[in-house]
């Protein structure tokens, strides 16, 4: 087990209004969940001395465009003007889940003692993945000559393989998105929040990339949240209940870029990342009572549930039937809506709701005595991180 | 059938990894890059052989034949490009005397009902321009009697 288990916590969360497309910069949606963040935990903004994020850009074709389109590390450094600033990073080899890490490892190094971390996504104007030009150079020049666009497409290929491979119906993929909206109605914060859908829809919704429907890709937004991170001795001294962190993982994997359509990339990512995040915590797979798994498209969900060792290979759609996810099944998921539910906001969100779980702070939908709250914080491939947060340290 | 004859299909643009492959199918050949140390082949081309480090690659032509490793249909037309062409196939495939190499394509000359997953194809070339032919793929086994 890790040493370093429960001596870093989770405790402020914050949330911006979650838009569909921008309204106001995307500054000021990162200021809000930022400021949030930091009462939520009854601190003043002059407590904050460490800045992490993962300021990427999903849209392709789109400028990055600081405090508009992104909103970086500097971005908040120069809103915030923290007086007592000690430590800031930005990470690129994993999502905002590793920007968590980072905060968590520069707290135990003593560099910083009060870390915001937020994730700022911005819907840009006119096509999401905005692909005019009649070159293709780099990793695409073997890809987009034929169609293949946007990231949606990637993880679609996968999925016929993965559903034709195990004899799989995708229509029991329904059952996922209807109950993360049922959830997504105790999370005021969520785009979807009093939009109801029902198994009809679902099945009756327009193909985007087979096997993939509308309501398995999550709905770009424009939006940000964040928390505050402390060492877990001054995490109990503040408004919070606290949510430690027994452990966490990153993907050890990866595949040459431009390399499409394997399965194995997000079976190994997932479970190299959730390997570290058990034997660090020295929990299992059956100790855990709450789970978040990725879902900007419902098939990560699949590969998560699967790869991080919930069930075996090509059964993960019969896992989720019979009411297993449910608030009251034996394993709740995505219990805050998830990406299908919130919008596109990554998967800060989703630690974000491990925590509060953990803590007993989820409200209308905390689910009845958690304690082992299990996070996969983006797809396995690629950028996969993995947490599992407590109520009760050990 | 997917309407191919209205898209604008992007043009590839090789690099200094990836020219003898484009200069091979413009010949009407496929080659993929392959480890002179261990034999591997692989594709996409990379620095160096993905199974044993080597740093002795070359290109070395293979034979076209192999199954549709996955596929998606495409029905958003978000890409204007490929818009006149939806729904579509877009495939991905493997090479029998390339295991693990996964090359993408389209499905041509069949409906895109027919992609499925393990199912029988060859490559076939598809000029773009006077400098690029594109790689792609058709089914080998016809569709059976009553389907389309």
């Amino acid at each position: 087990m890790w040493e370093n288990r429960c001596k870093v916590a989770i405790s402020g969360v914050g949330f911006s209004k979650v838009t569909r497309s921008a309204e106001i910069p995307l500054a000021a949606h990162a200021l809000e969940a930022v400021k949030g963040a930091v009462a939520d935990s009854g601190l003043a903004m002059s407590d904050i001395d460490g800045l992490a994020t993962y300021p990427e850009l999903p849209a392709t074709g789109h400028a990055e465009i600081d405090g508009i389109t992104i909103v970086s590390v500097n971005c908040m450094m120069a809103m915030l003007k923290l007086p007592n600033l000690t430590w800031h990073i930005q990470v690129g080899t994993t999502n905002i889940g590793g920007a968590v890490q980072q905060a968590v490892n520069a707290l135990l190094a003593g560099v910083c003692k009060y870390a915001v971390v937020w994730r700022a996504m911005h819907n840009p104007k006119g096509t999401y993945q905005n692909l005019p030009g009649g070159q293709a150079a780099g990793a695409a020049q073997f890809t987009a000559p034929y169609g293949f666009g946007g990231p949606g497409q990637g993880m679609a290929v996968a999925y016929t393989r993965w559903l034709e491979r195990n004899g799989q119906d995708r229509t029991k993929m329904a059952t996922l998105a209807l109950t993360q909206r049922r959830h997504t109605q105790h999370n005021p914060h969520a785009f979807f929040y009093g939009v109801p859908l029902t198994r009809e829809d679902y099945l009756k919704s327009r193909m985007v990339a087979y096997p993939f429907c509308l309501y398995d890709c999550d709905i770009p937004v424009q939006g940000a949240v964040a928390v505050v991170l402390t060492t877990a001795d001054r995490a109990r001294d503040l408004k919070p209940t606290p949510a430690y962190l027994a452990g966490y993982g990153q993907r050890l994997y990866f595949e040459v870029a431009g390399r499409i359509g394997s399965l194995s990339s997000y079976m190994e990512g997932g479970s190299s990342s959730a390997k570290l995040t058990w034997e660090r915590s020295g929990f299992t797979p059956k100790d855990v009572d709450v789970a978040q798994i990725y879902d900007g498209f419902s098939a990560s969900v699949i590969y998560g549930l699967e790869s991080y060792g919930f069930c075996r290979e090509g059964e993960a759609l019969d896992f989720i039937q019979d009411g297993r996810i449910e608030l009251d099944g034996e394993l709740p998921l995505n219990t805050f809506g998830g990406s299908l539910g919130t919008g596109r906001i990554h998967g800060l969100w989703h630690i974000i709701e491990g925590a509060l779980q953990a803590s007993g702070r989820a409200g209308t939908r905390q689910v009845k005595d958690a304690n082992v709250s299990f996070v996969g914080a983006s797809a396995p491939i690629v950028t996969g991180t993995t947490f599992i947060f407590v109520g009760e340290p050990y | 059938m997917s309407d191919w004859s209205k898209v604008t299909r992007p043009i590839p643009v090789p690099n200094e990894w990836t020219k003898p492959f484009w200069d091979a199918a413009k010949r009407g050949v496929l080659e993929l890059q392959r480890c002179q140390s261990c034999g591997h082949f692989q594709h996409p081309p990379y620095a160096t052989c993905v199974k044993c480090m080597g740093i002795d690659l070359k290109f070395e032509a293979v034979r076209g034949g192999g199954a549709i490793y996955a596929y998606t249909i495409m029905y958003h037309t978000g890409d204007k490009r490929f818009a006149a062409a939806v729904p579509y196939a877009s495939i991905i495939v493997e090479l029998d005397a390339a295991p693990g190499a996964l090359l993408a394509g389209n499905l041509l000359d069949a409906p895109y009902t027919q992609a499925k997953v393990g199912r029988r194809v060859e490559v076939v070339f598809e000029p773009l321009n006077d400098d690029i032919t594109l790689p792609q793929f058709r089914l080998l086994d016809a569709a059976p009697a009553g389907q389309t």
